[in-house]
């Protein structure tokens, strides 16, 4: 027995000793040139930098800007550009894309970037043993294809228009195939691009280093400086807290932070700070609703709660005035968004219409408590949304005010997104408060082709018909003009209740200079300098 | 003492045990999992659900719980904490450094509070009723019911925005530590200084310190030697209570001066569903608590040789 307790007790002192030690930083031992550093907030540490391993935010936030390239860029005015690729074909099928590479690019461990990396990065992205989230947002892409070594084939299954979407995002940007073959599993942690910064040191959940890449030759027409970075370095501080950020940015700790409605008025009219402004939102804020629950079930009944929702209200609420407010079932930022559907078809704020609509479904408030009634049914029902984020309540508050005036009453519900998300599925749900951020007009059709992303989206022929042509449709203008008619049709339906589209706003310090975003809102980081 | 000590390890055993079960008892009740938490809001769940069942197969997930749970012992008796199935990371790795921190941050903050909230309440209860001590257990009352993340916003715009003199973020050296630690100390110490001083009156009035003035004996020797040793036997079991508060739940604080501590990994741990992590953390930390216990019973005998360990 005793012999026994000692065998147990050394065993929790060695794990106990062996939790003690502290994990290495990662350190790339890179030279750190002279010159400026920008250091810039991260609210959380990316769990890995291997972008085939990863999809998160997280991730995303650092990769995009530093590190990795991709084949094609969008611009402010939502036009698509070369990058790595000089040019593209699309097959007569419009199975296959065949992308014409640029010459002379090197990895920053000195390797070519051609055709065979654009294949190694498709190839790892397919291969089921790494399980890539990236594989998920490429549709049915079978294959990549080297042709020779700087030009390279996709091949679908079925043409897959929201290619040119996802190939903007980190997870399309390309990796040193022997950095990635040098040190596997760890790859992450050791990522090797073609970007204009890399990857020097890491101290996981505290800082990640990004040292400027010398070799670096900028080919977007959106950048304005065509060579190395201007800066030395840029530092990424995983800071959590919000009130932590804005003090560190006071003190001069941080150059940039990202900003919501509680944040931006400490440095609003401030001299130490300007605010960078990216208005043009891929991010929809929406009400959605079990369509195949009554009263949900009815048209009318949604459209009269779209007239019932105070939009401007909830942007000066929910986000200090810092958003637009939406009628369409589409960002504003997105190449397809037609303002004038919105205006003619959706729901402006009209609580006298709402009441009207309301009272010719026969819900009418027989008892006077300010509730309506019909067939014994009180108009009394749940609203769900997530939490961890501020504006959210605050946008429920005022929908809940809202309804109330027209004689709904909703009680407000919120789990946070672990448990929100799927619980949405269940059959009682009666409507839900939902975000989506995705930079491609196929998000209608992720979303609302039936059965609906979470279930609930009755069969409609019309409609599943333009939602499917606008995932398959390559043409340019006869996507544009299946947009307009999905937007028309789903207002007709009002299968969802636009609220509003969230800005992204940075702090800078006042003497950060050429900090500007792509139509992503991701920052071209090449241009930044340091003004003394 | 020494076959004490190894009972009370001994018991380490079945109470990590019992701790691993509920969580996994936790962990079986809710619907999603770490894997489903990384491709949430997938575009193509179908697509997705391919590269779950891939991963769950690799961390067993798609086992029943009581073959996931005879996994997860099995690792542990090899001391193995297990991987992350976010950041595909070994467990021990990503807790490590973080618990080094917590640890650090736990005992500066305790040493902040023991000496701000003993030396408090023994000037408190000599003084009694006098300016020092109504101000004292005025101001003792104010840190006990402020929320510590608000005071953590006051100090790092005071110290850090107004006086300049300390960093706002980063746990790399002891300006980083001061902050932090002065925060949770100062909160500690409210209750130490309450507690401190009432026992201290109790002790102040007994016969055997009217005996010792009496005998003509050093005031200073009086409170310090017969009275303050008496009067540390409840103080000591708030202390080991505290300790396990410091060691467990400083999250917010960790949160609010970017201290990467375990607190912190947890929240995370939690929103990420990643149970690996959040088991290897409850682990750890019921371990930490059982131990530091252990060291106060102990000390109580060192204090008091009339206390008996047993059990």
């Amino acid at each position: 027995m005793k012999a026994y307790s000692l065998f147990l007790a050394a065993i929790l002192l060695v794990t106990g000793l062996a939790a003690c030690q502290p994990a290495e930083p990662i350190n790339l031992g890179l030279e750190v040139p002279e010159g400026d550093t920008f250091s810039l907030r991260i609210a959380e540490d990316p769990e890995t930098l291997d972008n085939v391993r990863t999809t998160s935010g997280a991730a995303e936030a650092v990769m995009a800007l530093t590190f990795l390239e991709r084949l094609i860029y969008i611009d402010q005015e939502n036009v698509i550009h070369g990058w790595l690729a000089e040019s593209w074909a699309v097959s007569d099928d419009q199975r296959e894309v065949t992308f014409f590479l640029r010459q002379g690019i090197k990895f920053t461990d000195g390797n070519d970037f051609n055709a065979q990396a654009v294949k190694f990065h498709f190839d790892r992205i397919l291969d089921r043993a790494n399980a890539s989230p990236a594989k998920a947002y490429f549709g049915s892409l079978q294959e990549a294809v080297v042709l020779d070594d700087y030009t390279v084939k996709l091949v679908f299954e079925e043409p897959f228009a929201g290619l040119w979407n996802v190939l903007n995002y980190a997870y399309s940007g390309f990796n040193s195939p022997a950095a990635v073959e040098q040190w596997g599993e760890e790859y992450g942690r050791h990522p090797v691009g073609t970007g204009p910064f890399m990857l020097n040191e890491w101290i996981p959940g505290s800082r990640l280093n990004f040292v400027r890449n010398p070799n670096y030759v900028q080919v977007r027409g959106d950048a304005s400086n065509p060579g190395p970075a201007l800066l030395a370095q840029i530092v990424f501080l995983v800071i959590p807290e919000d009130g932590t950020a804005m003090a560190a940015l006071q003190t001069g700790e941080l150059d940039a932070s990202v900003l919501n409605a509680d944040t931006l008025p400490q440095v609003e009219g401030k001299p130490d700070f300007n605010i960078y402004f990216h208005e043009n939102s891929t991010s929809l804020q929406f009400i959605e609703f079990n369509c195949e629950k009554p009263p949900f079930d009815d048209p009318q009944f949604r459209t009269a709660l779209g007239y019932a929702v105070d939009r401007d209200a909830i942007v000066l609420a929910s986000r200090g005035g810092y958003s637009t407010a939406i009628y369409n079932p589409l960002a504003p930022g997105l190449i397809g968004y037609d303002e004038a559907i919105g205006l003619e078809y959706g729901t402006p704020y009209n609580p006298d219409m709402a009441r009207q609509l309301l009272d010719d479904l026969g819900w009418v408030d027989t008892d006077g408590d300010g509730i309506r009634e019909k067939d014994g049914e009180i108009a009394s029902f749940e609203m769900w949304s997530y939490t961890g984020y501020t504006y959210v309540p605050r946008t429920l508050e005022v929908i809940q005010q809202n309804f109330l005036d027209v004689g709904i009453e909703i009680e407000i519900k919120l789990s946070d997104w672990g448990a929100f998300y799927p619980s949405l599925k269940r059959d009682g749900l009666d409507m839900d408060l939902m975000r989506w951020t995705w930079g491609d007009m196929d998000v209608m059709t992720v979303l609302f082709r039936s059965p609906g992303h979470r279930g609930h989206i009755p069969e409609d022929a019309e409609l599943d018909a333009v939602l499917d042509a606008i995932e398959t449709t390559m043409d340019f203008e006869q996507r544009l003009d299946l947009a307009r008619q999905a937007q028309t049709l789903l207002l007709g339906r009002m299968l969802i209740v636009p609220i509003q589209a969230d800005w992204t706003m940075y702090a800078l310090s006042a003497d950060v200079r050429d900090f500007h975003t792509d139509y992503f809102g991701y920052l071209i980081a090449g241009d930044l300098w340091i003004e003394k | 003492m020494i076959s004490y000590i190894l009972r009370r390890l001994l018991y380490l055993l079945p109470v990590c045990i019992g701790i691993l079960l509920v969580t996994f008892l936790i962990k079986a009740a809710i619907p999603t999992d770490a894997v489903s938490m990384l491709y949430s809001g997938q575009l193509t769940e179908e697509t997705s659900a391919e590269a779950e069942a891939i991963i769950r197969a690799e961390f067993h997930l798609d086992q029943p719980a009581l073959v996931q749970f005879f996994y997860y012992v099995t690792d542990i008796l090899r001391g193995d904490l297990g991987v992350s199935v976010r950041t595909r990371e070994p467990v021990i790795d990503l807790i490590g450094y973080r618990y080094l921190n917590t640890l650090k941050l736990a005992f500066a903050s305790l040493a902040i509070g023991v000496i701000l909230g003993v030396g408090t309440g023994i000037i408190s209860a000599y003084y009694k009723d006098t300016f020092f001590d109504v101000t004292a257990m005025t101001v003792s009352l104010f840190g006990l019911s402020m929320p510590a993340f608000f005071l953590g916003i006051l100090l790092i715009l005071f110290f850090c925005v107004e006086l300049r003199w300390l960093p706002v973020i980063g746990d790399g050296s002891w300006k980083h530590l001061l902050l932090p630690s002065l925060n949770l100390g100062l909160i500690l110490s409210a209750s130490l200084a309450r507690i401190t001083r009432s026992s201290m009156l109790e002790v102040l009035d007994l016969e055997y310190i009217r005996t010792a003035r009496a005998k003509g004996l050093n005031e200073r020797l009086v409170v310090f030697k017969h009275a303050l040793k008496n009067a540390l036997l409840p103080v000591i079991t708030i202390i080991g209570l505290q300790i396990g508060g410091l060691l467990g739940g400083a999250f917010i604080i960790e949160n609010v001066f970017a201290w990467h501590g375990i607190g912190e990994l947890a929240v995370k741990a939690i929103i990420w569903r990643d149970f690996t992590i959040t088991q290897g953390i409850i682990l750890i930390s019921a371990a930490t608590y059982v131990l530091a216990n252990l060291v106060v019973d102990i000390l109580y005998q060192v204090i008091d040789p009339r206390v008996r360990l047993a059990g």
